[in-house]
C-alpha cells in the first residue's frame, strides 16, 4: 500500500519534473538577484554612453577637457521632443546642456538611413538651433574602407561651425561655401546620407527647440518629460 | 501500364528522328560542350588568346604603361599560384593547357589601370586558389574564376576599385583624368560622346574601354565556335530591351540604349566573362536564358545600386543559377511531345 | 559501458585533438561572427568559458538526479542561467564590448558545444572531470577564435588588439573585417588543420609498421 502509492508519486507529473522546477525556482532567483545588483549599473552605462559626449559635442574638444579637468560640470538634462511633422508624431530625444544656467546648446540623438543600414548619430546645435557645434557618429555600418570613414574625426569635425539655416551640401572636392561639405571619395552616398540626416533633423527640431529659450516654459517641460527613464529611447 | 505508354512515344520518336535525320539539325548540349572544332582545352584557350589581341592592343595604347603593369602582374601571379596549387594537390601541371593565362588576362583586363600592384596580386591569387583550385581544378569551379578574384579585391579594397579609384590626375595618360562614361552620366548626367566609347578613348577598366576592340574578338570568338553566340545575344536583348523601355519613359535623356551598349563592361563581359563554358548552362536555351539573366541584372545595377556598373555581379549571380538552369532546360529526348520540366 | 577518460585526458582532448571548432565543427556562428577583431573574439571566448565551466559543474553535481528524457530541458535551463548571467555582467563592466557583441552572447545559449559538453561529459562523470573537461574545451574554442581573429584583424585593419603592428600604408582587407572574409579564413584555416592532422596520421600509421 505504502510503496504503490511511491510509485504513483514517481510516475506522476510532478514526480518526473521536480528537479525541472525546483532549479527553475532556484535559477530564476539567482537571476534576480543578478538583475537587482547590476541593473542600475547597466542603465547607467546607457545614460553615460550619450552624456559622455554632451560636453564635447557642445563647446568642442579642448574646451570640453578644459573644463572637465578643473571640475566644471555642465548641467546636462535630458528631455522627449515630441515634433509634429507632415501629420506624424517624430520623437527625438535630446539634451539641453547648461552651464550655471546659461544655455550653451543642444545634443540631439537621430537616425537615419545611410548606405548599408541605418546610421545613428549624436548632433550638437548651438541654442537656437543655427549653427552645427559638434558631430559624433553612435552606430553605422557602413562598407569598411569606404563609408566607414564617416566616423573620422577629420572628416566630422568639417561640420563643427557650419550653418544649418539652410541645408548642408555634399559636394566631391573644395567646399568652401557656407554650408557645404566635402564628400568622402568614393562614398558620396554615405556622405549624404549624414547630411541628409542632419537636416532633416534640424528642420524638424528648429521650431521647437529654438523657440524654448524663455527658462520658465522650459521648467514646464522639464517637469513633464525628465527622468530616468527618458534616456531608454528609441531601443 | 505507365511504363507501356511511355515506352511508345520513343520508339515513335527513333523512326521519326531517322526520317527527318536530313532536314534537322539536332543540338546536342551535354559535354564536351566546347564547339566541335576544339577538341583539346588549349586549343580553345588559344583561340581566346588571339580574340583577346584588338582588346589588348587598345589597352596598351589607351593605358599605355599602366596596363602593361597590371596584366604582367597578373599572369605572373596566376601562373605562379595554379603551379603553387597543383604542386600542392600532387597533381600533374595543368600549366600548359591555358587557362590560367586567359584567367590571368581578362582579370587584369577587368581591373581599372590605377589600381596598385598588390590588387592585381591578390586578386589573381583569389582567382586561381579560390576561384579555381579549391573546387578541383579547371572545369569543376562554380563561379567564374577572374570575377571571383575581382569581386574579392573589389570588396577587399573598395577604396581603390570603386568609381573615384579610376581618376589618377597628372600622369601623361589621358583617359585617366577623366571619370568612367558611367560614373560621369552617374554623377553629373553629363554623356561621354558615343563615338570615344565606340573606339575606347575613355576611362574604365583596362579591357573595356574600347567597344570596337571587345565587338571584333567577341565575333572571332563566336565564329570559331569557342563563345557561345546565345550569351551575348542573351544579354544585349536583354539590354537594348530595357534601354529601349529606359527612352520610352525619359525620352529627353541623351543616354540612349546605344550608350547602354558601348559603355561599361557590357560588351567585354558578354563575349569574354560570361562565356566561359565552364560555368555557363549546357544547353542552347539555357545559355540564351543564361545571358538574358546576365543583362537584366546588370541594367538592374545600373538602374538601382549604388554602382556605376554590375557586370561582375551579374555574372557571378547567373554562374550560381546555371545549375539550375540546367535543370530547367534538360534537353528533352526527341520527339517527346510533352517536356518534363524539374 | 566503455571506461570514461580521466580529468587529464579530457582537458587534453578539448585543447587540439578534439578542439570543438576545428575537429568537432561545432559552434560555428560565434566562431564566424565575432571573429572581426580579437578583442571581441577573446571575450566571446571567456564568456563561453564562464558559461561552460558552471554549465558543465552544475549538471555534473546533479547528474544522479537526471532523468533520461528532461535531461535536455535541464541543461537548457542551466545553460540559458549561466549565459544570462555573463550577459548582464559584460552589460555592467564591459558596456562597449556588450554592444559590439550584440546578439551574439545571449546567442550561447544554443551554442553545441556547450549543450555537447553537458551531454558527453558532465552528465556522466564527476565534477572535476567536467571542470576540467570544460576548460579543455574553452581553451580549445578559445584557439580557434584567436587565430581566425587573429588573420582577420591582421589583414582587415593592419592592427591587432587595437594596435597598429602593420605599416601605416597598410591598406586594409575590407572583405576580411565583412561576413565573407569570416568564411574565407575559417575554411583555409580548416583546410591547414586537416593537412597538418593528415600529415601526422600518416607518420604515427608509418611508426606503428
Amino acid at each position: 500500500m505504502h510503496s504503490n502509492f511511491i510509485d504513483q508519486v514517481k510516475k506522476s507529473n510532478l514526480g518526473q519534473a521536480w528537479l525541472v522546477l525546483l532549479l527553475t525556482i532556484f535559477f530564476g532567483g539567482s537571476l534576480a538577484g543578478v538583475q537587482i545588483k547590476l541593473g542600475p549599473v547597466i542603465e547607467q552605462n546607457k545614460i553615460n554612453e550619450t552624456l559622455e559626449k554632451v560636453p564635447e559635442l557642445i563647446m568642442g574638444k579642448a574646451l570640453a577637457e578644459k573644463m572637465a579637468a578643473q571640475q566644471q560640470l555642465t548641467d546636462i538634462r535630458p528631455m522627449r521632443v515630441a515634433v509634429d511633422y507632415e501629420g506624424r508624431q517624430i520623437v527625438y530625444s535630446a539634451y539641453e546642456t547648461r552651464y550655471q544656467g546659461k544655455m550653451l546648446g543642444w545634443v540631439v540623438k537621430t537616425a537615419g538611413r545611410g548606405y548599408a543600414d541605418t546610421i545613428e548619430l549624436l548632433l550638437g546645435l548651438d541654442p537656437t538651433i543655427s549653427r552645427i557645434t559638434g558631430l559624433y557618429i553612435l552606430d553605422q555600418k557602413e562598407t569598411p574602407g569606404l563609408g566607414n570613414k564617416i566616423l573620422e574625426e577629420k572628416w566630422r569635425n568639417q561640420f563643427i561651425g557650419k550653418s544649418v539655416n539652410n541645408p548642408v551640401l555634399v559636394v566631391k572636392t573644395g567646399a568652401k561655401g557656407e554650408g557645404e561639405i566635402n564628400a568622402i571619395s568614393g562614398a558620396t552616398i554615405s556622405s549624404s546620407s549624414v547630411t541628409q540626416i542632419i537636416n532633416t533633423a534640424t528642420s524638424q527640431l528648429r521650431p521647437v527647440l529654438a523657440a524654448d529659450t524663455g527658462p520658465a516654459q522650459i521648467k514646464n517641460d522639464r517637469e513633464k518629460t525628465s527622468g530616468p527613464e527618458i534616456n531608454s529611447d528609441k531601443e | 501500364m505507365e511504363k507501356e505508354k511511355k515506352s511508345e512515344p520513343v520508339s515513335k520518336s527513333v523512326l521519326k528522328s531517322a526520317k527527318e535525320e536530313e532536314t534537322t539539325r539536332i543540338n546536342v548540349g551535354p559535354s564536351p560542350h566546347f564547339g566541335h572544332i576544339h577538341s583539346t582545352t588549349r586549343l580553345m584557350m588559344t583561340d581566346v588568346l588571339i580574340a583577346l589581341v584588338p582588346v589588348i592592343l587598345v589597352s596598351l595604347y589607351v593605358f599605355q604603361w599602366f596596363a602593361v603593369k597590371q596584366l604582367m602582374i597578373c599572369i605572373l601571379t596566376c601562373i605562379g599560384t595554379e603551379a603553387a596549387c597543383t604542386r600542392m594537390r600532387n597533381r600533374q601541371s595543368t600549366l600548359y593547357d591555358g587557362s590560367a593565362v586567359v584567367t590571368a588576362l581578362i582579370l587584369g583586363l577587368s581591373l581599372p589601370a590605377t589600381a596598385p600592384w598588390y590588387v592585381a596580386m591578390i586578386g589573381s591569387v583569389v582567382a586561381i586558389g579560390i576561384g579555381k583550385m579549391v573546387f578541383g581544378g579547371l572545369g569543376m569551379n562554380l563561379f567564374n574564376p577572374a570575377m571571383v578574384g575581382r569581386a574579392f579585391v573589389m570588396i577587399a579594397f573598395a577604396g581603390v576599385m570603386s568609381a573615384s579609384g579610376y581618376e589618377l590626375a597628372s600622369t601623361g595618360v589621358d583617359a585617366l583624368s577623366q571619370a568612367t562614361p558611367l560614373n560621369i552620366f552617374k554623377q553629373t548626367g553629363a554623356i561621354t560622346p558615343i563615338y570615344d566609347m565606340f573606339w575606347g578613348v575613355t576611362n574604365g577598366s583596362i579591357g573595356e574601354t574600347s567597344a570596337f576592340a571587345c565587338l571584333l574578338g567577341g565575333f572571332y570568338l563566336v565564329w570559331r565556335g569557342v563563345a557561345a553566340w546565345e550569351i551575348p545575344l542573351g544579354v544585349i536583348i536583354a539590354v537594348i530591351f530595357w534601354g529601349t523601355i529606359g527612352t520610352i519613359i525619359n525620352p529627353e535623356s541623351q543616354w540612349t540604349v546605344l550608350h547602354h551598349l558601348f559603355s561599361g563592361s557590357l560588351l567585354f563581359g558578354a563575349f569574354f566573362i560570361a562565356t566561359d563554358p565552364v560555368t555557363s548552362p549546357l544547353s542552347a536555351k539555357g545559355r540564351f536564358q543564361f545571358g538574358i539573366g546576365v543583362g537584366i541584372i546588370l541594367m538592374l545595377l545600373r538602374s538601382f545600386s549604388g554602382y556605376p556598373e554590375g557586370m561582375m555581379f551579374a555574372v557571378l549571380l547567373m554562374n550560381a543559377l546555371s545549375p539550375l538552369i540546367n535543370r530547367w532546360t534538360i534537353p528533352k529526348p526527341f520527339g517527346v511531345k510533352t517536356s518534363r520540366i524539374l | 559501458m566503455a571506461e570514461q577518460p580521466t580529468t587529464t585526458e579530457r582537458f587534453i582532448q578539448g585543447i587540439l585533438p578534439e578542439n570543438p571548432v576545428y575537429r568537432q565543427l561545432l559552434g560555428l556562428c560565434p566562431t564566424l561572427a565575432v571573429t572581426a577583431n580579437l578583442q571581441s573574439a577573446l571575450t566571446m571566448a571567456g564568456a563561453v568559458c564562464f558559461v561552460m565551466f558552471c554549465a558543465n559543474v552544475v549538471i555534473s553535481l546533479i547528474r544522479n538526479l537526471l532523468k533520461p528524457h528532461l535531461r535536455i530541458v535541464v541543461f537548457t535551463l542551466t545553460i540559458a542561467t549561466f549565459v544570462t548571467i555573463a550577459d548582464r555582467f559584460l552589460a555592467a563592466y564591459l558596456y562597449g564590448m556588450s554592444k559590439m557583441l550584440g546578439p551574439y552572447i545571449p546567442l550561447i545559449i544554443v551554442n553545441c558545444i556547450i549543450i555537447c559538453r553537458c551531454e558527453v561529459c558532465a552528465s556522466k562523470q564527476s565534477p572535476i572531470t567536467a571542470a576540467g573537461d570544460a576548460l579543455g574545451q574553452s581553451i580549445g574554442f578559445g584557439i580557434a577564435l584567436f587565430s581566425i581573429a587573429f588573420v582577420r584583424e591582421l589583414l582587415g585593419t593592419g592592427t591587432l588588439f587595437g594596435f597598429q603592428v602593420m605599416p601605416e600604408t597598410w591598406p586594409g582587407w575590407g572583405i576580411m573585417v565583412l561576413p565573407p572574409g569570416a568564411f574565407l579564413t575559417f575554411g583555409i584555416l580548416l583546410a591547414g588543420v586537416n593537412r597538418i592532422t593528415m600529415y601526422q596520421d600518416a607518420r604515427k600509421k608509418h611508426r606503428g609498421l
